[in-house]
């Protein structure tokens, strides 16, 4: 008799034993099955904050007080580098080395739309002209570029007017650091 | 002897409802998440609304008496049936350029870009709406609301 309840008891104890593995094994799997989840989420946060990085590296060039339009195209504009600031910054490049960062090789500032024969600004051809490449580096380190509207004091037929085209500004950096 | 048996496999119906009960708050907390979860697809994009802002500033073929107006400025004449200068309808003015301009800035062939769409409202009418290319369900789009306190501007573009 102490015998049968010995085996019983045994019998009880395994069982136990595999329920509590199965539970075990159970959760273990809802946790894999839950971190699967939550890291395919953190790569698309990611990727969405590296866009914004990229995107925040450009802009804040472009709405320094060097590139930006200020009020002087009728009110305050957001995302809009004034071109004759732009081509005054680069015939006086040489005092600002370093000032964005060690890290920034270069600013182009590219128009996009109209489209028209690519044709490098300087002094002699400028306003006829539609990219404005600063330091003249060429495309040395990563790209950070987002959209900008180009503006400028235009004429036509005779009378003044703010003409505002649609561009992209370029940052070549090293690295991440200037992020 | 038989109570006993009785009561001890009542005991283990016990015990393996509450195992099924506790997996079922599980799964139940775990669907609420995922159905909480805000869509992924529909993702916040700095260099729509980048590009949404440029677009709005640029200067157009049309003027009015004074000068050469803006999109933003071509929007509110276009709601106001206005003509251009030249005599040209302002809405047909409007919708040229932002397609000519969105042609240029999204270019569908021989691009990851599958498509893109825009919608601009002003006081809750539609005045452009553009689209171009395939519609899929992942893209990237913006919002820029109450431009000069009347423009709603929206904007995706698919992958």
């Amino acid at each position: 008799m102490v015998k049968r309840l010995k085996i019983k008891g045994q019998m009880k104890i395994q069982q136990m034993a595999f329920m509590l593995m199965a539970i075990t094994l159970f959760f273990i799997l809802v946790g894999l099955f839950a971190l699967t989840w939550r890291f395919a989420g953190i790569k698309e946060s990611a990727l969405a904050l590296e866009e914004k990085n990229t995107m925040l590296l450009a802009t804040k060039i472009a709405n320094s007080p060097e590139f930006s339009c200020g009020n002087s195209f009728g009110g305050s504009k957001l995302n809009c580098i004034d071109a004759d600031k732009a081509m005054s910054l680069k015939e006086n490049i040489n005092y600002y080395i370093g000032f964005w960062g060690k890290n920034v090789n270069n600013i182009k500032i590219e128009t996009v739309f109209p489209v028209e024969a690519r044709k490098d600004c300087t002094l002699s051809n400028y306003p006829d002209c539609n990219v404005i490449d600063l330091f003249e580096k060429g495309t040395q380190g990563l790209p950070y570029w987002n959209f900008v509207s180009i503006c400028q004091k235009s004429t036509d037929e005779g009378r003044l007017y703010d003409k505002c085209v649609l561009g992209k500004v370029f940052v070549y950096s090293n690295d991440d650091e200037e992020k | 002897m038989m109570m006993k048996k009785n009561k001890r496999a009542q005991e283990e119906m016990v015990g393996f409802a509450l195992i099924i009960i506790i997996v079922a708050v599980i799964l139940l907390i775990f669907l609420g998440f995922s159905l909480t979860k805000p869509s992924t697809d529909n993702v916040e994009s700095y260099e729509v609304e980048s590009f949404m802002q440029a677009m709005l500033q640029y200067t157009s073929n049309c003027s009015d008496n004074l000068q050469r107006l803006s999109i933003q400025d071509l929007i509110i004449r276009c709601e106001r049936r206005r003509e251009c200068a030249d005599g040209r309808k302002s809405c047909d003015v409007l919708k040229e350029e932002i397609e000519d301009i969105m042609a240029e800035s999204w270019k569908i062939e021989n691009t990851p870009i599958a498509g893109y769409d825009m919608i601009v409202v002003l006081d809750d009418k539609a005045v452009v709406n553009i689209s171009q290319g395939n519609i899929t369900n992942n893209f990237k789009g913006s919002t820029l609301p109450r431009i000069k306190g009347e423009i709603d501007v929206t904007m995706n573009v698919y992958y």
